[in-house]
């Protein structure tokens, strides 16, 4: 075989690529849904079975329902401005910064949140942090996988703003590519919001 | 003129193939069913329990339920086992059967039938199970067993004794309260046919009445650490005066 | 054709010097990977007290991370993502040069996209894995061999057991999917490469990764859980199970990358031609599988992060005393648990599917069976979980509705058996090493899915849970039934991945000892547990000494079988007869390709006009 052959490896159609990156994005999500599945159904199942009155012990705490929608509005915000300005090319250059914003403002509120959890009940060696009962872990849980869903979706933001400035990016494919993430933010959406109206849920 | 399909089915059963296959699968379901009959029976421990009797009833009928399909399979697999072609060639080809409707229907149907034999009598036997342990609750003699790492103890709040020997009178439905003290356990008296898990600060509730004299192995049946194997300990079903006087020698009071 | 066509006239070679891919290797990979994990365990070292099981396992769990994400920069795996981010996407020389062109032997140890090199890279690694757990395997029946554990000591039996457990299914997740689903099915589906090749040489390097991690766990205690990993003894296991933890957690990364590349490649990159009732059934087996795993892992990994914060931070999940709770941790494990034996089976019986038309020379009886009986297996393996928790008592009124779910499993079963059965019927199979496997498979899986009809049952697994009963019934099915069936697949496919024979004498050998010695083994493991003997003890009365004795029999025979067929396929490999292009005349498009297969497999995109099941005369 001939040199050239080789050289159309994976060179299909941008679209053909871009459907298919669309499609195994797609699976992913398949997977951390079933992750999230799994974290909102331990939430209700600890709170049901309540185990020894554990889910929050005599004199403990529990965060206020609007802690957790604090941190789905700039997922929301991001995801519509995501969906709006990446209709049109030429102005996805400016829009996407909004999205880039949203979500490092998000990023913040949740680390913030984390760090500030009322939750530590082991104050005086200060070297482990206790938690109170399976509410606080459950809440956690959470509020961790809503970081590491931030924190990817800035790593794709931050990709798309920067490459948004670049010239030698095919705008086919990532016309495609925008979509894709897309699908992404969604979904990190409507995981956002089910969470928080898990943790709405006290 | 092509055959009626009585004709086919006639035709079918003239090939030399399908006679010895289907006497194969004929002796083989026979086999299987014999076998069955004994087998379980014959390494399960003494049952001393109606449970562990019906445990063995179940073993044996759901072993005669598959007995057919182990017949099929058996014998066509032997039968084409012996028929097959030797040497460094590939065969010639076979007949391009792609599929046969009414074969895989037949299949389904007969395999959904067996299955929901199978289904239907496990489920009547759950359901008497629990109708069973409904109706003897209300005189069930209450034993508390406690999962330690790794010993069992067991505890029988009427008469106020705490032991580690299971002891049972004979014919006196007992209520098993099970729980656990650290990590997971699994109380299994082996000859009564019962086994529960033992959870921390979950109740979990085990029933049964022992019909026979005799001993009991009780041994965990989930691992549990680093002895689990030694985690066992023994224990008998007894007559109702044994029972007392065990109670009586513990320093309980018998009811 | 492409925007791209420009470049073609020119063969790229990307400059030596130059780039930062060129000079990532396996064991840049090692290097940064261990200077992370020291760095880690040593920047934590001051600020932890080590007799504190907590600071203790915080320090560990954050090295065997780190150790994983530092081997994966030094391979460079991130060069791709980083590019992207900086819009200064791979250039097509560079996806060249990563593809491994023209690099012969070292590009097994790189970030090599080339599907053919990630399959040979998973199959060493599979058999290493198994290697590694038969061993263990023939530790814990040395142990058992007579009452009294004479060998080792109940702390190192109860890692054994753990070890074995964990390692095997690693391994037998991965046996057909990994190796063939990375090597042959994008051939058989006519692709040039799997969708996402860079995505693929991740899931084969984040796996690698976990192989030291779970190694480590030898080192700091052992794994004294089993494989499941029940909590609460989990969380209170010595320092040994944080590598269980990072050990699942990096599969499962390596599980659902694999999953959705698998699956999006046979989606998105079937030849022309190739419409769905075409797709050769091997295919669908591995992606059925695949799919399944995607959305069945992610649980698992809840669930090990779950029992890690319990160990690290005192969350409090699986601890009774604050609301938490163990069936919990149960229902997370078996809701991936079961749906992951079918992960484990569907591959290895897709395999032996591919396998029998060509050595009976008829069409595949009943295509549409067999896709049903894979649909039905997959879709009511999401609703059996808790038959592995009947005795639980975590709420015994679902106890009936999940032995419905459960038996009704044996339906599409028997629609596989029929489609092997009627493939065979009126055939006169060609009995190589191959064929063998259905055989051996048929009966197996007999066996293994009578045995489940009474562990499916309430009543009868009062008696049979948490027995040896058990053990010897899942043997039955994934080794029995699923590992035949790969290994079944390795002979079958043996000459395309390495242009050589297998080595015919040493693998009848292997396989007569394997299977007998198998039957002996399981027999007497079926005894044992009718007798009453619990599973995972590394000790037992005397009453089960007979069975016992029996079992560890065979098992050393199935160790010289597979020590055999381990020196099978070392030495055929090396030494083997070249092979033909289509040693058995087998139809699919594998077939077509000579070896070594080219980087892009097909000079020409192969057009599909039929199945790949043309076999067979007209009938009269």
């Amino acid at each position: 075989m001939s040199a050239d052959t080789k050289f159309h490896m994976h060179h299909d159609s941008p679209e053909q690529v871009g459907r298919r990156e669309r499609l195994g994005v797609r699976l992913l999500i398949v997977a951390d849904g079933a992750f999230v599945f799994g974290m909102i159904f331990s939430y209700f199942y600890l709170r049901n079975l309540n185990a020894n009155n554990g889910w929050i012990p005599k004199g403990g705490h529990h965060l206020a329902a609007s802690t957790g929608w604090v941190i789905v509005l700039p997922l929301i915000v991001a995801a519509i401005v995501h969906k709006l300005g990446s209709r049109q090319m030429a102005s996805f250059k400016n829009i996407s910064i909004i999205t880039l914003i949203a979500l490092i403002v998000g990023l913040y509120l949740q680390w913030k949140q984390l760090a500030h959890m009322p939750f530590q009940v082991d104050g005086d060696s200060g070297k482990v942090f206790g938690f109170e009962g399976s509410y606080s872990s459950s809440w956690v849980l959470i509020a961790g996988a809503n970081m590491f869903h931030y924190i990817l979706a800035t790593f794709i933001s931050l990709g798309l703003v920067i490459r948004a400035r670049r010239a030698e990016v095919d705008p086919i494919l990532e016309k495609w590519r925008l979509r894709t993430a897309g699908s992404w933010f969604t979904w990190i959406a409507i995981s956002g919001i089910a969470c928080a109206i898990t943790t709405s849920i006290i | 003129m092509a055959p009626t399909p009585g004709e086919k089915l006639t035709n079918f059963f003239k090939r030399r193939d399908v006679i010895i296959a289907s006497a194969l699968g004929v002796a083989i379901t026979a086999l299987t069913v014999i076998i069955g009959g004994w087998w379980y029976t014959k390494w399960m421990p003494t049952a001393l329990s109606t449970d562990m009797k019906s445990i063995e009833r179940l073993m044996v009928i759901f072993t005669w339920i598959s007995a057919p399909v182990c017949g099929t399979v058996v014998a066509i697999t032997l039968y084409t086992f012996f028929n097959r072609h030797k040497g460094d060639t590939p065969p010639e080809d076979g007949p391009a059967i792609r599929t046969r409707g009414p074969i895989v229907i037949l299949w389904s149907v007969v395999s959904s039938m067996l299955c929901l034999v199978a289904v239907v009598y496990g489920l009547i036997e759950l359901n008497s199970a629990e109708g069973k342990a409904q109706a003897d609750a209300p005189h069930a003699m209450i034993v508390e067993v406690t999962g330690n790492q790794w010993v069992w103890n067991f505890h029988y709040p009427a008469q106020d004794v705490t032991t580690d020997k299971l002891m049972l009178p004979i014919n006196q439905p007992v209520e098993f309260r099970i729980i656990s003290a650290d990590v997971n356990h699994s109380f299994w008296p082996v000859q009564l046919g019962v086994k529960a898990d033992a959870n921390r600060y979950q109740v979990t509730l085990a029933d049964t009445t022992p019909n026979k004299l005799g001993t009991i192995d009780v041994k965990c049946a989930e691992l549990c650490g680093l002895y689990h194997a030694y985690m066992e300990t023994t224990g008998a079903v007894t007559t109702r005066a044994d029972f007392n006087n065990w109670v009586t020698a513990q320093g309980g009071h018998t009811a | 054709m492409t925007t791209l066509d420009h470049h073609a006239t020119t063969r790229p070679i990307p400059n030596p010097k130059k780039s930062l891919i060129t000079k990532l290797n396996m064991g840049t990979g090692m290097v940064v990977g261990i200077i992370f994990a020291l760095a880690t365990y040593y920047l934590i070292n001051p600020h932890v007290d080590q007799s504190v099981a907590q600071e203790y396992n915080r320090q560990l769990l954050a090295t065997m991370f780190m150790w994983s994400l530092g081997f994966m920069i030094g391979i460079g795996a991130f060069i791709g993502p980083f590019r992207w981010l900086i819009g200064k996407d791979l250039t097509d020389e560079e996806n060249l040069y990563l593809a491994g062109d023209g690099q012969g032997i070292k590009r097994y140890f790189k970030y090599c996209t080339d599907h053919k090199v990630v399959g040979i890279q998973y199959l060493v690694g599979v058999m290493t894995m198994l290697g590694v757990g038969g061993t263990l395997a023939m530790m814990i029946r040395t142990n058992l061999i007579m009452p009294g554990s004479k060998f080792v000591s109940p702390i190192i039996y109860n890692s054994l057991v753990g070890l074995h457990g964990i390692t095997m299914i690693i391994a037998m997740i991965i046996v057909a999917t990994g190796p063939f689903g990375n090597y042959i099915m994008p051939i058989m589906i006519g692709a040039a490469d799997m969708a996402f090749p860079r995505l693929n040489a991740l899931s084969w390097w984040v796996l690698f990764t976990a192989i030291p991690v779970l190694c480590s766990a030898w080192f700091l205690g052992g794994i004294p859980t089993g494989w499941t990993a029940y909590a609460p003894l989990s969380v209170q296991a010595g320092p040994g199970m944080n590598a269980f933890i990072a050990t699942i957690i990096i599969f499962a990364i390596s599980t659902a990358v694999a999953g959705a590349n698998i699956t999006a490649t046979v989606v998105a990159m079937r030849a022309k031609g190739m419409s769905w009732n075409r797709v050769p059934i091997f295919v669908v087996g591995a992606t059925v599988s695949v799919a399944l795993a995607i959305p069945a892992f992610p649980t698992f990994m809840v669930s090990m992060i779950m029992t890690g914060l319990d160990r690290t931070f005192a969350t409090t999940f699986f601890d009774a005393n604050f609301g938490g709770s163990g069936w919990l941790y149960a229902h997370l494990f078996w809701i991936m648990g079961h749906p992951e034996v079918y992960v484990i089976l569907i591959p290895g019986v897709a395999a032996l599917m591919e396998i029998a038309p060509v050595f009976v020379r008829k069409p595949l009886f009943s295509y549409n069976a067999a896709i049903m009986g894979f649909a039905g297996i997959a879709g009511l393996s999401v609703l059996v979980w808790a038959h592995h928790m009947y005795m639980s008592g975590w709420m015994p009124m679902l106890n009936g509705p999940f032995m419905v779910t459960t038996e009704m499993i044996s339906v599409p079963t028997g629609l596989i058996f029929l489609v092997l059965l009627g493939t065979l019927w009126r055939g006169r199979p060609w009995m190589k090493l191959p064929m063998l496997g259905v055989y051996a498979f048929l009966w197996n899986m007999l066996v293994g899915g009578i045995t489940g009809l009474y562990l499916s049952d309430v009543p009868a697994d009062n008696y049979l849970h948490g027995s040896m009963y058990v053990t010897a019934h899942f043997h039955y099915t994934l080794m029995g039934a699923a590992l035949t069936g790969a290994l079944a697949g390795l002979a079958f496919w043996f000459p395309k991945m390495t242009g050589r024979m297998l080595n015919e004498r040493a693998g009848y050998i292997s396989f007569w000892f394997v299977q007998i010695g198998f039957q002996i083994l399981f027999l007497g493991m079926f005894i044992a547990g009718a007798e009453g003997q619990p599973r995972r003890v590394s000790d037992y009365a005397k009453t089960f000494a007979t069975s016992n004795m029996v079992s560890t029999i065979g098992a050393y025979m199935i160790g010289i079988g597979m020590i055999v067929l381990l020196w099978a396929v070392v030495h055929s490999w090396r030494f083997g007869k070249i092979a033909p292009m289509n040693p058995w005349g087998s139809k699919t498009l594998e077939w077509t390709v000579p070896y070594p297969v080219p980087l892009v497999n097909f000079d020409t995109p192969p057009v599909v006009t039929s199945d790949f099941y043309g076999y067979g005369k007209a009938e009269k």
